[in-house]
């Protein structure tokens, strides 16, 4: 029964098509008002509404995206990166990339850091075949130190790893006052960093203008014999608990003091750390008045 | 089938030099695949922060454990192990890529880049 009534159902409503006249049904795909209705009964119109949507969506996205990589460095990458950029276009007259022996540097100073009680913190060292500079710290990230030094300075006294990095305690004590990183600051870089530059050219004069002072420092500014002095004493204090880094400390002032003095290849080394003779004074134990 | 032997010999040896280890990625900015397991070793390829390495192994070929076999392009070489990472880094070109451009780096700033990230030694001061 049920199959009857459909039957007589589906023939009605195609008799009820065939009834329209061609030019009705002509109409019928004509009339948009018809035609939106479909769209609208079926949701369509919604559809592509959520289409236009999600393309502006994606749109705002992408645009932010692309902003995002036109974004100068923040203060604390642009050190390590500059430091880093001034190392390779220096390669040639530093000469780094040498072949030479391991010191066994890294435990060596990792237990001189620790002795000292500067625990957890990170460094980085750097060998060179030049004679200038000795040694030297670079400005890195706050909690690292990068270090420098020179393996014909450290070979010309025979130093040991434990008088190298005693060397280079003194220059993790100049890093965290921050000297060479004051003096070499470029004027613009709180300006830039961090800063968007869509649509321009980055600024990279702070890049250049670090590299420049690090140059200027090394040939003519050096620390000053105040600077010498505080760091002298810090070492004093912070060595003073442990007798034999004190006496190696000592002992490594009087090797620099002789070589610089016997030894012109090495006689710039007073221009940047003046001066070892003083220093050794520095250490010396007050003399008591009877 | 006795024409097959030697086949079979040639392929199980030709499978017994390169057993692939898995892909790990290149951690600093800049570096080198080396032609032997030293830092001073003459550059295959510079590679840069990010990029794929297939690690390898070949019975012929001993290192050190400091050290990788690696398969890049063309080239077979070695990379320090401190150097990869089994998952993408976060690499500085790919946080600031403009500005990375922006540096204009020349073939020998490239290379000397890259060997500087060779030369470096790093440590912590543990408790």
């Amino acid at each position: 029964m049920r199959y009857v009534f459909l039957s007589a159902l589906i023939a009605f409503s195609a008799l009820a098509q065939d009834s329209k006249l061609p030019e009705e049904k002509e109409l019928d795909v004509v009339d948009f008002q018809n035609v939106k209705d479909v769209l609208k009964k079926d949701g369509l119109l919604q559809e592509v509404q959520r289409k236009k949507t999600e393309v502006v969506k994606i749109k705002e996205i992408r645009g932010e995206e692309e902003k995002l990589r036109y974004i100068w460095p923040t203060e604390e990458e642009f050190w390590p990166l500059s430091a880093e950029l001034w190392l390779v276009k220096q390669a040639p007259l530093l000469r780094w990339d040498f072949d030479r022996p391991d010191y066994g540097l890294q435990e060596s100073f990792s237990t001189i850091l620790r002795s000292v009680g500067m625990l957890q913190k990170r460094f980085r060292l750097l060998a060179i075949d030049s004679p200038a500079p000795g040694h030297l710290g670079l400005p890195w990230k706050d909690e690292e130190y990068c270090l420098l030094f020179s393996v014909p300075f450290v070979r010309s006294m025979d130093l040991s790893k434990l008088e190298i990095s005693l060397l280079l305690l003194e220059d993790v004590l100049r890093l965290q006052e921050g000297w060479l990183k004051d003096y070499s600051r470029p004027a613009k870089l709180k300006e830039v960093v961090g800063q968007n530059f869509m649509g321009s050219k980055p600024d990279l004069t702070p890049m250049h203008e670090v590299g420049k002072a690090y140059t200027r420092f090394l040939a003519e500014k050096g620390f000053s014999f105040q600077q010498q002095f505080q760091i002298t004493k810090k070492m004093d204090a912070l060595l003073k608990p442990h007798p034999e880094l004190w006496n190696s400390y000592v002992r490594l002032l009087g090797k620099i003091d002789r070589l610089v003095k016997g030894n012109p290849a090495f006689a710039d080394y007073l221009k940047l750390y003046p001066s070892p003779e003083m220093q050794i004074r520095w250490l010396a134990p007050e003399e008591k008045v009877p | 089938m006795k024409m097959l032997w030697p086949l079979l010999i040639f392929c199980s040896l030709a499978m017994a030099q390169d057993k692939p280890v898995g892909v790990f990625y290149f951690i600093p900015l800049l570096g080198h695949v080396h032609q032997s397991p030293a830092r001073t070793s003459p550059s295959l390829t510079t590679i840069q922060c990010g990029h794929p390495l297939k690690v390898i192994e070949d019975s012929k070929v001993v290192i050190g454990e400091d050290w990788a076999y690696v398969a890049v392009a063309d080239w077979k070489g070695f990379v320090w192990k401190k150097h990869l990472k089994a998952s993408r880094p976060d690499c500085f070109q790919a946080r600031y890529p403009k500005f990375f451009d922006a540096l204009s780096l020349d073939l020998s700033e490239l290379y000397y880049w890259g060997r500087l990230h060779d030369h470096w030694e790093e440590g912590v001061a543990r408790p």
